[in-house]
């Protein structure tokens, strides 16, 4: 008596889960049809927790469920410049449930063309952030200057090592182009935030590669100072600073942290997101978070202007590579 | 000191304020919850609480992802010891001892136990958090990826005790995790491998869903296998002890102390938290404990080891936070973005401008262990007496658990499959006698061991000898090869011995 009810038990169960899985589908059919968002929609951040990325999913995550009233959980899918995060939100359905941060560093693993994922497979939604990006030393390091740093890479080429995101990255374009000037250096991937800042901060390097918002607590609390920015003029928030281009290094590529979908989502859902994006970046609480994380006042582009964007941003990219590659 | 002593006095008192006092009892039970149910682990219990602390004061915001996090240290045990499922990684290494130990008759002893531990381990780097924050702080930036690597490796090695008699089987075992743990997208270089073109695989596979199925699943087919006849670990009418007793936790006062240091130092490392923590305690209590040669069979050492270093790495992983702004794990990852999305930068200038905060979740870690040692021990005998429904019942919301938490990680219906072939796995190791755990082991410590190698031999441009030649991966380096050499020499001695008596 007892087996039997066991047995019941155990078809009972069996039959449950079988018509959860088989419902799920259908279910996601039926509410996908109405009203979009209607559900939540998955934020994927391709960095872990802690990071510049992250800190803005999760701003805008909130703000934007102001504006389109269903929730954007943030997910953090850390690994290979992106590439693992980019690879979840390209296996999802193009139905507009999924959305990933895409920053300067992932797209430059097009253009050095180690990338799993194509840019005819991404479609960009907006622009939130532009910022140039710096060499950063630690407060106490030997080198006071991008003068004492560039002597010294130049005497003894390949000992000096920098900090990055990871190769194929932004930082490996803008480190590889000083490399075909003569400055030649180490670069060391670290893919998580923490371990990177404690790279320089314990010197196990002699620089970090990195934008100024992502390191602002140790800026503040002068643990680390910046020694160049890399771009055509100086940062004004730190005048003292030579840029790239006064220095005879004419490379910026700046960082910038934009939003993308899956390619072949519904051009209106698109058009939503980016009208959302527009309204999260007009607000006042938005602005104070560009301004702390060291961004540029007209970071914003809608879904049409990101796209001109990235894609001349990777044609120059390309260009800065290709010329390292035919040395 | 007096002058710490008088900031604690006041951060006590701002404890008992209601607000704080509501979110650190809340912060307590969530993460008891978070950490009951597998595949849901604590890091990811912090993140979905995130959200809703943005709407907070940062002193209760703080306070209650704190909280989360020193109970999640201990919510997975409970799972682990009566079902043999670890509802955190960070139990894996506590279920070898404490299911074995539940076995014998004892779940309610071997709960016992982890809450003491829990208690003393934690009450430990609280204290050590309060009065050296600064000085050890320092120490955290010597650390760089030799010394994570060697760290792991070492953890790694607790294998030695878990073959249940045969190193080769824990080491076949082992490097299968190691090859589970390799499938995807490498994190270096970006590559693809073993992915056969299909995007399940080239997310790689997760660790939680490995645990989950091997664990979880693989038990309750066990039990399938055996109809369901179990011998019921233990009737809740027989049960007389449950706390040990001064006396006993007096007699391995050794395990206590040398867990809480070697917890809070590795909760101090920048790369590591409470999963290595426990792992590489275990280790050393299975390398040079006064029992050793019993781990695994169910002695206290082996339970109280990993726990006590598990909540003792939260008081570690917070001085590196607070003082210099650096995350040493995942959980403080997060409350370093609470802290920052409050417009509060952690750094050495914390504890002047902001006193009153810092010291307010001072007070709530101490108050906080107590909390959840006391919600522990009043929920061991609800806990112990699930044991008494019929196992085919229990093993029916146990597989509930199980698919929630593999879903959970990553919404993936392929994970559910992934986490009924290794259910399978686990079934069939169990069969022949083949140990599970070094599987289990090398998925989670699998990625970091190689992440941190592949970044050392970058950084040092290919030089090996750095592992041996840096003072603390050095020193922990000759452990890890001597943990390897003893068992070897061992076997060695007892077989001359036997060739002499013939």
């Amino acid at each position: 008596m007892r087996k039997n009810m066991q047995k019941h038990l155990v078809m009972v169960m069996a039959l449950t889960f079988a018509a959860a899985m088989l419902a799920s589908p259908f279910l996601n059919e039926a509410t996908a049809q109405d009203k979009y968002p209607s559900r939540a929609v998955e934020y994927i951040v391709p960095w872990g927790p802690g990071g510049g990325a992250d800190q803005l999913a999760r701003k805008t995550g909130v703000l934007l469920e102001k504006v389109l009233n269903v929730p954007f959980p943030v997910i953090d899918v850390p690994g290979a410049t992106g590439g693992t995060g980019i690879t979840k939100l390209l296996a999802a359905p193009a139905d507009g449930q999924s959305i990933a941060i895409y920053i300067a560093d992932s797209h430059a693993v097009l253009a050095t063309s180690t990338a799993s994922w194509k840019m005819t497979d991404i479609m960009p939604v907006a622009r939130l952030m532009l910022g140039p990006s710096f060499l950063f030393v630690a407060e106490n390091s030997r080198f006071k200057s991008w003068a004492d740093f560039e002597k010294e890479a130049k005497a003894k080429p390949g000992t000096l090592k920098v900090a990055t995101l990871g190769f194929g990255s932004v930082d490996d374009i803008t480190l590889t182009f000083l490399e075909s000037k003569g400055v030649k250096v180490i670069q060391v991937p670290y893919s998580k935030p923490s371990e990177r800042y404690v790279s320089v901060l314990g010197t196990h390097v002699d620089a970090l590669y990195e934008q100024a918002g992502d390191v602002r607590q140790y800026i503040t609390s002068k643990q680390i100072k910046p020694i160049v920015v890399f771009g055509s003029q100086r940062f004004p928030a730190f005048k003292d600073v030579p840029c790239s281009k006064e220095l005879g290094y004419d490379v910026g590529l700046p960082q910038f942290r934009a939003i993308i979908a899956k390619a072949g989502t519904d051009p209106k859902k698109i058009k939503v997101l980016s009208d959302a994006f527009g309204k999260v970046a007009a607000t006042p609480e938005f602005k104070a978070f560009l301004e702390e994380q060291y961004a540029t006042a007209d970071s914003f582009m809608n879904h049409e202007e990101c796209t001109k964007f990235i894609l001349s941003e990777l044609d120059s990219m390309n260009k800065t590579w290709g010329s390292k590659k035919k040395k | 000191m007096l002058d710490i002593l008088s900031h604690l006095g006041v951060g006590f008192l701002n404890c008992f304020q209601p607000v704080n006092l509501i979110f650190l009892f809340v912060g307590i039970v969530v993460g008891l919850l978070v950490g009951v149910l597998p595949g849901l682990t604590l890091v990811m219990g912090v993140i979905l609480v995130l959200p809703f602390t943005y709407a907070m004061d940062v002193t209760p915001a703080i306070v209650l992802l704190t909280a989360m996090y020193v109970s999640g240290t201990y919510g997975g045990a409970p799972t682990s010891i009566l079902f043999r499922i670890p509802g955190e990684p960070i139990h894996v290494p506590l279920l070898w001892d404490g299911y074995a130990m539940a076995k014998q008759g004892q779940a309610a002893k071997a709960l016992g136990w982890t809450i003491c531990a829990a208690l003393v381990g934690g009450l430990f780097s609280a204290v050590i958090m309060v009065t050296l924050s600064e000085p050890v702080a320092k120490f955290a930036l010597t650390f760089s990826t030799p010394e994570y690597f060697a760290i792991v490796l070492f953890g790694l090695t607790s294998v030695v005790s878990l073959g249940g008699g045969s190193l080769t089987n824990a080491l076949i075992s082992l490097f299968f995790g190691l090859l589970i743990a390799t499938v995807g997208v490498d994190a270096t270089y970006g590559t693809p491998r073993f992915a056969f073109g299909s995007p399940i695989l080239m997310d790689g596979i997760e660790f939680l869903t490995v645990m989950v199925g091997a664990y979880g699943v693989g038990e309750v087919l066990t039990r399938l296998g055996e109809g369901f006849t179990t011998v019921p670990v233990e009737t809740v009418g027989a049960m007389k002890t449950r706390m040990p007793s001064f006396k006993e936790a007096w007699g391995i006062w050794m395990t206590f102390a040398r867990s809480s240091i070697l917890g809070t130092v590795i909760g101090i490392v920048p790369g590591a938290g409470a999963t290595i923590a426990s792992f590489v305690t275990y280790g050393v209590e299975a390398q040079y404990g006064k029992r050793k040669e019993e781990m695994g069979n169910g002695i206290p050492e082996g339970i109280v080891a990993p726990q006590a270093a598990a909540t003792a790495s939260v008081g570690g992983a917070l001085i590196p936070l607070l003082t210099l702004g650096i995350p040493g794990s995942g959980a403080t990852a997060v409350i370093l973005g609470a802290f920052l999305l409050h417009g509060i930068q952690p750094g050495p200038q914390i504890f002047i401008t902001s006193t009153a905060m810092v010291y307010t979740v001072f007070a709530s870690m101490f108050l906080g262990i107590i909390l959840m040692s006391v919600v522990g021990y009043i929920a061991i005998k609800p806990l112990v007496k699930i044991l008494d429904f019929p196992e085919s019942v229990v093993s029916t919301f146990i597989m509930l658990l199980c698919f929630i938490g593999a879903f959970s990680i990553r919404n993936s219906i392929s994970d559910l499959w992934l986490m009924v072939a290794f259910g399978v796995v686990g079934y069939v190791f169990e069969k022949i006698k083949f140990p599970i755990a070094p599987m289990v082991l090398g998925t989670i410590l699998g990625p970091l061991a190689e992440s941190s190698f592949m970044t050392t031999m970058i950084s040092f441009q290919n030089d090996w000898t750095i592992f041996f030649s840096r003072p603390i991966s050095g020193i922990v380096m000759v452990l890890t090869v001597i943990a390897l050499i003893l068992p070897l020499m061992k076997k060695y001695r007892k077989i001359r011995h036997m060739k002499k008596a013939t």
